[in-house]
Formats: C-alpha cells, sequence, structure tokens
C-alpha cells in the first residue's frame, strides 16, 4: 500500500504545484466572473431606434388625437419614468419590450376617416419615399363606443410593409393600445388617473417560510444549486478524468512505464494514479465550493443550502470518479499519443454531455420518467440523482440509495474493464487498438 | 547446481503474441553472484523474456522462480531493472525522480538524500541534482536512469541492452559500475547484441535465438582456443614483407584479415615450433593462436538457425 501512495503522492505534487494547475483552477472562476460582467453589458446595448412614419385612418375621429399624444410621449423623457412605474406596478414584460426592443421614433401621417383604405395601402410600398412608411392603422367605427345595439367594442387593422422590423409592430401596437383606451375613457367621461388605480396592482415578494424561520424567497434557487452541484461534479470528474489520461499517454511516450512496472504491479500503478488525481481534484472541487459557500454566507444566503447535499456530492462525486476516471485512464494506457485517445475518447464524452443535455428537464420535473431513468443507469446516474437530490422535489431515500448501490456495481464493473485494458494496454506500442483488440485484451489479462 | 540457490530459474518458460511464439520452453537457471549475459539477434526474444522474469509479462506457461521466489512481484525490491525502453518524467527534477524511484524500491528513507546525491556524484553528474530531467543530454540521461536501476543496491540487477546509444567514456562507466555492483555480490543479468561487450563482461552467456536457447555456457569455455592449426599475428612493422611467413614450411598459407594475417600451419607440425618460426621471419609485434570470438559464435548460430530453419531447442554451438 505504501507504494501506492507514493504513486498517489507522485501524481498529487506533479500536478498540483504546477502554473498549469494554477490557471487551470483560476480560469473557471475568471470566466465565470467575465461571463457575468460581459454578458449583461452585451445584452444591455441598445437596438437602434426604429423611425418612420405611420398613418392612421380614423373613421371615428376620437382616436386620431390621442394616437398623436402617444406619440409624442413616447419620445420624451417621461416614458421611461412610466415605464418604470409599469414595472413597479407588474409591467415587466413591456417594460422589457419597451427598453430593449422598443424605441421608436414615429411620425403621424393623419389621413381622412373617409380615406380608401386600398388606395392607402399602396403607400406602404411607395418606391424611395422620403421617410420609411412603417405601418397603416384604420381604426375601426366601433372602436371607442359600440354600434347601435351590441356591446362589443372593435379594435383596429394594421397593415405593414414586406420585411418589416418586428419591433415596428411592437410599437404600434402599444401607441394605438394607449390611444383607444384613453380615447373610450373621454368618451364615457371617466376619470383617467383614477382608472388606473383601480387596474394597478403592484407584483409583491413572497417570503420562504421554513423550520429555522422566515426569509425573503430568492427567485431561481431551486434551479441554481442543483445547477452548481451537477457542475462541480461535472468538473470534478472531467478535472481528474482529464489529468490521469494526459498522464498516462506521457508515462507510456515518454518510456518511463517501464521503469515503473519494474517497481509496482500494474493495479499498484493505476491504483496510486487513481488515488492522486482523486485528491486532485477533491481540492480543485472544494476550492470551488469553498468559494460559493462563502459567497452564499455574504449575501446572508447560507441557510439556503442544505448541507446534506454536500455529502451527496462526496458520494456521488466518488462513483462517478472511479467509473468514468478510471475508464479515461484505461483509454490512456491503449493508446500512444494524446490525437489517439480522442477518437477512443468520443463514446466516454458523450457520456459526459448527458448531464449536460438532460440537467434542465430533470431540474424542471425532477419525477419525470427521464429522470428516473437517468438516475439509474450507470454511468450517468451520479449526475441524474444528484439534481434530483438537489432539486425542490427530491427523490424518497430508496431511490437514492438504489442508485448509490447500482453506481458501486458500475464502478467494480468500471474497474474490472479499466484493469484488464489498463494492465496490457501500458507496455503495447504501435497501432491503437479496436474494439475487436480490445476485447481479446479483456479475455487475455 | 542447486536450482534453490538459484537468482534466476525459468523452467520450460513460453510466451506467444498470437501466432508468434516470442519465447519457446525457455529453461535457464543463474546462481547468485554471477555475471551472466543474454545475447541474441534483433527479435530473439530477449525483452520478452526479461520482461517475464521482472513479472511485467506473464508466461502462457512453464515454472519461473526469481531470487527465491515464485513472482518477482513478490521481490521486486530486491531487484533492479533497466528497461530497453527506458525514460524518465521530463518535468521531476533529478534528486526527486531518483528519491522517488528509491522510495517505490523499498530503500531504507533514512539517510536517503545523502545516498542520492553521493550516487550522482559517483557518476560525475553532480550539479544536475535541481535540474529538470528534460534540460539533461542524452548520455546523462542514461547515468541516470542506469543509477536509478542500482539506487537501492539490489541483490539482481537486469539490465536490458544498457549500451545502446551510449558514447565510448559512458559505456566504460557503465562496464564499471556493472562490475562494482557484481563485487558487491549483487547478480548481474544483460542483454547485449553487442558481442565484444559481453565477452569483455560476462562469466556467462546466453545465447536465444527465435525465442529457443541456443547457447548456455561459461565464457572461457565458449572462448577456448579451439583452432590449434592457425595462427593470428600483427606486424610490427606494417611494411614487412609477409611473403617470408607464407614461404616458411610450417605454414601452408598465409591471408591478410583486417590489420591481421592468419597462418593455417600444415599437418603434423608443432605450433609452438611454428610460433617460433614466424617471430624469426616477420617482426611481430602480437602473435597468438587463433581463438574464436563471440561474435563468431554468435554469426555461425544464426547462420546455422538460418540454414536449418528449425533448431531444437538447447543445442549447443556447433563451431
Amino acid at each position: 500500500m505504501n507504494k501506492v501512495w507514493q504513486i498517489a503522492g507522485r501524481e498529487f505534487v506533479a500536478t498540483v504545484f504546477t502554473k498549469g494547475f494554477m490557471i487551470g483552477l483560476l480560469i473557471v472562476p475568471v470566466l465565470g466572473a467575465l461571463l457575468a460582467l460581459v454578458v449583461p453589458r452585451l445584452f444591455g446595448d441598445r437596438s437602434p431606434t426604429v423611425e418612420g412614419e405611420i398613418a392612421v385612418v380614423d373613421p371615428t375621429g376620437a382616436v386620431l388625437p390621442h394616437v398623436r399624444d402617444a406619440i409624442a410621449s413616447r419620445g420624451s423623457p417621461v416614458a421611461v419614468t412610466e415605464i418604470v412605474e409599469r414595472a413597479r406596478a407588474g409591467g415587466a414584460d413591456e417594460m422589457v419590450l419597451d427598453v430593449l426592443g422598443a424605441t421608436t421614433r414615429l411620425t403621424l401621417v393623419e389621413r381622412p376617416g373617409s380615406a380608401d383604405v386600398e388606395q392607402e395601402k399602396g403607400w406602404l410600398n411607395e418606391p424611395t419615399p422620403a421617410a420609411p412608411h412603417l405601418a397603416l392603422v384604420v381604426v375601426h367605427a366601433n372602436a371607442v363606443e359600440p354600434a347601435p345595439g351590441t356591446s362589443n367594442l372593435g379594435s383596429y387593422d394594421l397593415y405593414v410593409p414586406s420585411r418589416q422590423d418586428n419591433r415596428v409592430e411592437v410599437a404600434v401596437q402599444g401607441v394605438m393600445r394607449d390611444a383607444i383606451i384613453e380615447a373610450r375613457v373621454d368618451a364615457r367621461d371617466l376619470n383617467r388617473e383614477e382608472v388606473t388605480r383601480i387596474m394597478t396592482v403592484p407584483r409583491v415578494r413572497s417570503t420562504t417560510v421554513g423550520a429555522d424561520g422566515e426569509r425573503d424567497t430568492v427567485f431561481g434557487v431551486n434551479i441554481i444549486i442543483p445547477a452548481a452541484f451537477m457542475g462541480l461534479l461535472i468538473m470534478g470528474v472531467m478535472f481528474a478524468g482529464q489529468g490521469m489520461l494526459t498522464t498516462t499517454v506521457e508515462e507510456k511516450s515518454n518510456r518511463v512505464m517501464e521503469v515503473l512496472l519494474s517497481a509496482v504491479s500494474p493495479m499498484q500503478l493505476m491504483g496510486g494514479k487513481l488515488l492522486g488525481h482523486m485528491g486532485i481534484s477533491l481540492l480543485a472541487m472544494s476550492l470551488y465550493l469553498g468559494l460559493g459557500l462563502v459567497a452564499l454566507a455574504s449575501f446572508s444566503l447560507f441557510g439556503l443550502l442544505d448541507l446534506k447535499l454536500i455529502a451527496y456530492l462526496l458520494i456521488f462525486y466518488l462513483i462517478a470518479f472511479f467509473t468514468i476516471g478510471s475508464l479515461m485512464m484505461a483509454v490512456g494506457s491503449a493508446v500512444n499519443d494524446m490525437r489517439e485517445a480522442q477518437q477512443l475518447m468520443m463514446p466516454l464524452m458523450f457520456t459526459m454531455m448527458v448531464p449536460w443535455i438532460l440537467w434542465w428537464p430533470i431540474v424542471q420535473n425532477p419525477s419525470s420518467t427521464l429522470a428516473l431513468v437517468v438516475s439509474f443507469v450507470p454511468p450517468v446516474n451520479s449526475f441524474g440523482m444528484l439534481l434530483r437530490v438537489a432539486s425542490s422535489t427530491p427523490p424518497p431515500a430508496w431511490q437514492v440509495w438504489l442508485s448509490i448501490g447500482l453506481g458501486v456495481v458500475g464502478v467494480f464493473g468500471a474497474l474490472w474493464v479499466a484493469a484488464k485494458v489498463f494492465r496490457v494496454g501500458i507496455l503495447m506500442f504501435g497501432k491503437p487498438p479496436d474494439l475487436r483488440t480490445l476485447i481479446r485484451w479483456l479475455r487475455a489479462a | 547446481m542447486s536450482t534453490a540457490s538459484a537468482a534466476i530459474d525459468l523452467s520450460g518458460v513460453t510466451k506467444t503474441f498470437g501466432s508468434l511464439t516470442a519465447v519457446d520452453r525457455l529453461d535457464l537457471t543463474i546462481p547468485r553472484g554471477a555475471l551472466y549475459g543474454f545475447i541474441g539477434p534483433n527479435g530473439a526474444g530477449k525483452t520478452t523474456a526479461i520482461r517475464m522474469i521482472m513479472s511485467i509479462l506473464l508466461p502462457d506457461s512453464g515454472e519461473l522462480r526469481v531470487l527465491g521466489h515464485a513472482s518477482a512481484l513478490e521481490a521486486k525490491d530486491r531487484i533492479g531493472y533497466l528497461p530497453e525502453e527506458r525514460g524518465l518524467y521530463r518535468k521531476m527534477k533529478v534528486a526527486p525522480y531518483l528519491t522517488f524511484i528509491a522510495r517505490l524500491k523499498g530503500a531504507p528513507e533514512r539517510g536517503l538524500r545523502d545516498r542520492v546525491y553521493a550516487a550522482i556524484e559517483r557518476i560525475g553528474l553532480k550539479g544536475v541534482e535541481g535540474k529538470r530531467c528534460e534540460e539533461l543530454s542524452k548520455g546523462m540521461s542514461q547515468k541516470i536512469q542506469i543509477l536509478a536501476a542500482t539506487i537501492h543496491e539490489p541483490d539482481l540487477l537486469i539490465l536490458d541492452e544498457p549500451f545502446s546509444g551510449l558514447d565510448p567514456v559512458s559505456t566504460r562507466l557503465l562496464k564499471d559500475l556493472i562490475l562494482t555492483e557484481h563485487r558487491r555480490g549483487a547478480t548481474v543479468l544483460f542483454s547485449t547484441h553487442v558481442m565484444p561487450q559481453a565477452e569483455e563482461l560476462c562469466d556467462h552467456v546466453v545465447m536465444i535465438h527465435r525465442g529457443r536457447k541456443m547457447l548456455d555456457d561459461p565464457v572461457s569455455s565458449i572462448l577456448r582456443p579451439h583452432d590449434s592449426r592457425a595462427l593470428t599475428f600483427e606486424l610490427l612493422d606494417p611494411k614487412a614483407d609477409v611473403r617470408a611467413v607464407a614461404a616458411l614450411p610450417e605454414i601452408a598459407h598465409c591471408v591478410r584479415v583486417e590489420s591481421r594475417y592468419e597462418a593455417a600451419l600444415r599437418d603434423g607440425v608443432d605450433a609452438a615450433r611454428a610460433m617460433q618460426a614466424v617471430l624469426a621471419a616477420v617482426p611481430v609485434a602480437r602473435i597468438e593462436l587463433k581463438r574464436r570470438s563471440l561474435e563468431d559464435v554468435f554469426v555461425a548460430i544464426v547462420a546455422g538457425a538460418e540454414g536449418e530453419r528449425a533448431p531444437a531447442a538447447g543445442d549447443k554451438a556447433a563451431a
């Protein structure tokens, strides 16, 4: 066992005390911080102003003045205040549209109420106009007052030229909605401010009531925590797996492998490498987890985290690490260089992509059939079950233990295959093995 | 010889790779404290046999004992091994690398650092302790690799083609190191296809060809004069007229072989008398009865095997 620890210690020291490791360790949080800083700025880049003319045919004569006002108000600074007010009142979606996409500078072209609509449509496609002709609006005759004998109110017809910017339609609809409501309020001699107050119900923030007390609900926590834990798990496994693959290939190509085998058995060598790289990835995971916990504590959100999740993370990490990591090391032992390794790595890489592809549907519905299947099929069961355990609807305990049991069976299976391939592969040079050769190695070793 | 006291004892060991039989029913007993040469042409099966001795490969059949154990795995700490395909951890520094290997070989921790530094100094590489292995020249790397095989003072030292790629100075250093280890009491087995080296160093030579043992004899018996009917000599003055030798009544004919001459004796002529006659005829720097070299034996066996295609296992060389 002492020799296994010697190998593990060398792997740990040779990896951890290098610039590459430090850079690799820092690059994830640095990239995260960069994304957090840069992406919002990219989204914050306002779209170019939509500028042009809209023609309005208003047979009622009551809407047009309000269209004029609505267009004028949308171009003024007051509009921003209104947007904020609407957001506070719960109209956040509309606010986002206004702020991000519907910045417009419209010019009203007033048409007589009796204008021929078919003729007006031609205006939309006039060649080389001075300003772009964006839309033609024809207000319904019953848009403000219902027709005699009916109670239904009409709206308007909207015509646009081909290849129209969608934001124009959004802007025109906003203008027309405001203008028609204003006309209807005027026609009924209502108090506009009173109506607005009646129609406004502010959105409230919920309070989470737990056994340990109450706190403001943190929106999205049921998504963020499972995603963070799965990310940690994938990172830990990939970190160790890549390391084992690389060092094994390196030891083969450096021809140092046989020197080692004169001192230790292949199983001692494999065991030492597994332990060493497990230590390396546990160190990296601990650092990231520690940072996450510090961040939660600094925002007084530490209570959001169920500490049992850390124990589950460790258990599922060990299962995933020994399953996928040992197979990656077996790949490293069977090839001569990293280029050859990439070909044999394809099935393992697909396996690692499964959690990325399926995490969202699993988090959305942790009790679905998909989630159930994924959490019981090695080698992806560790990822699936961890997502479910961290979700808002954790699975029953028997499912967790069954998944752990199946994972352990998978670990022994993977270690058996890896040990056989490793024993033969480390001394094989030349053509990389195909599937048939690998099967022969499994039988022969 | 009792095989119980043997350092290495192989009995009917066979290893195949697919349709190729790399080692075929190999019997070999190497007594403790011996210095054995393992010779054979490229692809003869030397490395495979050595890897089986080291338990890096497992034999398909046959019995194998190393230092009294059924497997070298049980005695790895007492074995020093220099593989044919050898290397170093490129990014590791020299002293930590040797310390790491020594620890793997079970070397005692007490005084290990001092022993490593002393060993580095002994092979003339003082000052490289803190250098990364990738910074070393090829010759320096080879010396460090050899040191890694001996740093734990093994009872059995197995060297697979240790002289390949070494310059004359390093070759001499390695020869001294092998002899030092032998004098210390270690059993030494080294493979080579450079016959003069085996001839110079070994007590005993084992030759395999196509996986089969063709020769297993003490060097002294292999190299004993086998042809007392011929003399070999070198002239003191290269311009001397050698025809005087050919004209001697004791000599049947005389031919030049590289820088030497070989003179065949007539039937019934005493070799000592013929030698005196040659000395009287021309100034001679060196004269002796013609001996066969290990290279002659090697070539004869390989050529014979090529001719027969299927030599019997255990056949001795018919020189």
